[in-house]
């Protein structure tokens, strides 16, 4: 009896702290689908009173708000592929092959994880604009290409796969390249996948990088989107519900969508590290 | 030279090797070791790309780092910050994570995929979120407690509204990291600690706690070096503001670098807040090591 109290009381807990958690979603998501004289009335109710979409059609009319999504969606798809197979190439050289130089390889690969963005954003948009890419992906896209965390978590997956199958795959004559296409690269997937969904919401909520390097505005990202729209509709508050609510939302998506991967990924490796 | 030690390689996993190898050394030189030598020069110089001025000055951005009002307040903000988010991060991390844990909960990947939502969703959108649940004439917060405060528009609450915000953004993670410490304790401490009549408290205390303190450290450690770095947060909800009373190291040099363009000046900023970093994580590493 006293068990079934204290798990009644604990489960209310839970739930209430994750009505808090929620609750902000909820009150945007929402808010989004509110006329603004609603927004704005004395009395409020968390669901709206008279349903309306228009505040899509409206944020979509003063601002290319579409347009950023699908620029987003692009980069964002590009970056996460490209690091994903960077990532395992670069884990499987690293865990896989003995040469000299290797652990310092890896140890430089894992010091770049404590460097603050700082010391190095300033240079790299000088050389940006000395290589002339300015207001272009490029900028976006090569610099990003490897990354320290996705190699250094690769490397650790890659590592507890067993050397045997590999062994196998040489003596029947397979070469290297075959061994990391068709045996290592979905022998890793649970990995792949874990990196891939965290470069996807990096890459996705990067804001400084894209302000900073992207000056027109039918090529600029979402997060970059949402900031200017606030700053010059900043009243219109169903119209900024709904910009906020739309960059928010596909993430949360493939999150609900993949959190068992999602979850797993960062525990692993914070288990073993 | 590689050939000669491990003669039993292939063909094609030398060149595999070789080809990985150069280009990993080659795009590291080019965005991360020769930035920080750039930046790391360029601190000791004004450095303006606007007026395209460079000229050397020793260690003046230093002088003006260390005797700059601003930058002590917002190493203070930075502090209180840290310290605060911190703790609840893994009191509320761990507490949350112990309760889902315990056999009184069924749904527990439930709980864990809730809490961890706020982690996964951009930053610049909940910041928004956040600051239009603050706002004193739509916000909900102050409907839901009938308050009428502007929270972010009040040097008094300003601070705490951010951390307030932050805190709900990612306890989530600490939730998430402890429950994977948790579950890969070893079950034969836990079961002796029962047989030997400890209650509930007790093991917690003295065996699963103690435990788990690689894990707490490991959420320290990346949680100090996040918050150093924080500032988008600070750039969507406050701007700083109101006065200095939400200034953040990190933010100090967003502004310096790309509102004011002291290029030099931000530079020699983010080395400061480089060392500090790295001071921080060898103490909680020297911290964790002297109590054991």
């Amino acid at each position: 009896m006293r068990r079934k109290i204290s798990s009644i009381a604990l489960n209310v807990l839970l739930l209430a702290l994750g009505i808090v958690t929620v609750y902000p979603f909820v009150w945007m998501l929402s808010s989004s689908f509110k006329q603004n004289k609603e927004i704005l009335a004395l009395e409020q109710h968390l669901l709206p009173q008279a349903f309306v979409t228009n505040n899509y059609m409206n944020m979509n009319a003063h601002f290319n708000f579409m347009r950023f999504f699908a620029n987003s969606l692009f980069v964002t798809i590009v970056v996460t592929v490209a690091v994903a197979y960077t990532s395992t190439l670069c884990g499987f050289v690293l865990s896989k092959y003995k040469f000299k130089g290797r652990n310092l390889l890896f140890g430089f690969v894992l010091s770049t994880m404590m460097l603050p963005w700082c010391v190095t954003i300033i240079p790299k948009y000088s050389m940006i604009q000395s290589f002339g890419w300015m207001d272009s992906y490029k900028a976006l896209i090569i610099p990003a290409l490897f990354s320290g965390f996705g190699i250094f978590n690769m490397r650790q997956h890659i590592t507890t796969l067993p050397d045997e199958i590999l062994e196998a795959a040489r003596i029947d004559g397979a070469n290297e390249f075959f061994i990391f296409h068709r045996i290592i690269l979905p022998m890793a997937k649970n990995g792949i996948s874990s990196i891939a969904i965290f470069q996807f919401l990096w890459t996705w909520e990067d804001f400084l990088w894209p302000y900073l390097v992207i000056n027109s505005q039918e090529k600029q990202l979402l997060a970059v989107g949402l900031k200017m729209f606030n700053g010059q509709y900043s009243t219109d508050y169903g119209a900024l519900f709904a910009a906020t609510a739309i960059s928010i939302v596909p993430v949360l998506l493939i999150y609900l969508f993949f959190q068992k991967q999602f979850i797993a990924g960062i525990a692993a490796s914070a288990v073993k590290g | 030279m590689f050939r000669k030690s491990h003669p039993l390689q292939s063909k094609s996993e030398i060149l595999l090797r070789n080809i990985v190898v150069l280009v990993m050394v080659v795009f590291f030189t080019v965005f991360l070791i020769v930035p920080i030598g750039i930046a790391f020069a360029g601190s000791f110089h004004e450095w303006n790309p606007l007026s395209g001025t460079y000229r050397f000055l020793g260690l003046e951005n230093y002088k003006e780092v260390f005797t700059s009002a601003l930058f002590g307040k917002s190493m203070l903000n930075t502090l209180i910050f840290s310290v605060v988010v911190i703790i609840f991060r893994v009191g509320l991390g761990l507490g949350i994570a112990y309760a889902i844990y315990s056999p009184l909960i069924r749904l527990k990947s439930f709980f864990r995929a809730v809490y961890y939502m706020p982690v996964v969703t951009p930053m610049v959108a909940v910041a928004f979120v956040w600051k239009f649940m603050y706002n004193p004439q739509i916000g909900v917060i102050n409907q839901i407690f009938h308050l009428d405060l502007n929270w972010l528009m009040n040097p008094k609450t300003a601070l705490l509204a951010v951390m307030i915000m932050t805190i709900w953004k990612d306890f989530g993670y600490a939730v998430v990291m402890y429950m994977a410490g948790l579950y890969s304790l070893p079950s034969d401490a836990l079961e002796a600690a029962k047989v030997d009549g400890a209650n509930a408290w007790q093991t917690f205390r003295y065996i699963t706690f103690p435990l788990l303190k690689p894990m707490t450290l490991f959420v320290v450690i990346t949680s100090i070096i996040a918050y150093i770095q924080a500032y988008v947060q600070i750039l969507i909800m406050t701007e700083g503001g109101p006065g200095t009373a939400t200034y953040l190291a990190s933010y100090i040099i967003y502004d310096e670098a790309f509102v004011k363009y002291n290029f030099g000046y931000a530079s020699a900023l983010s080395f400061v807040l480089f060392v500090v970093t790295a001071a921080f994580t060898l103490l909680s590493f020297k911290v964790s090591g002297t109590e054991e």
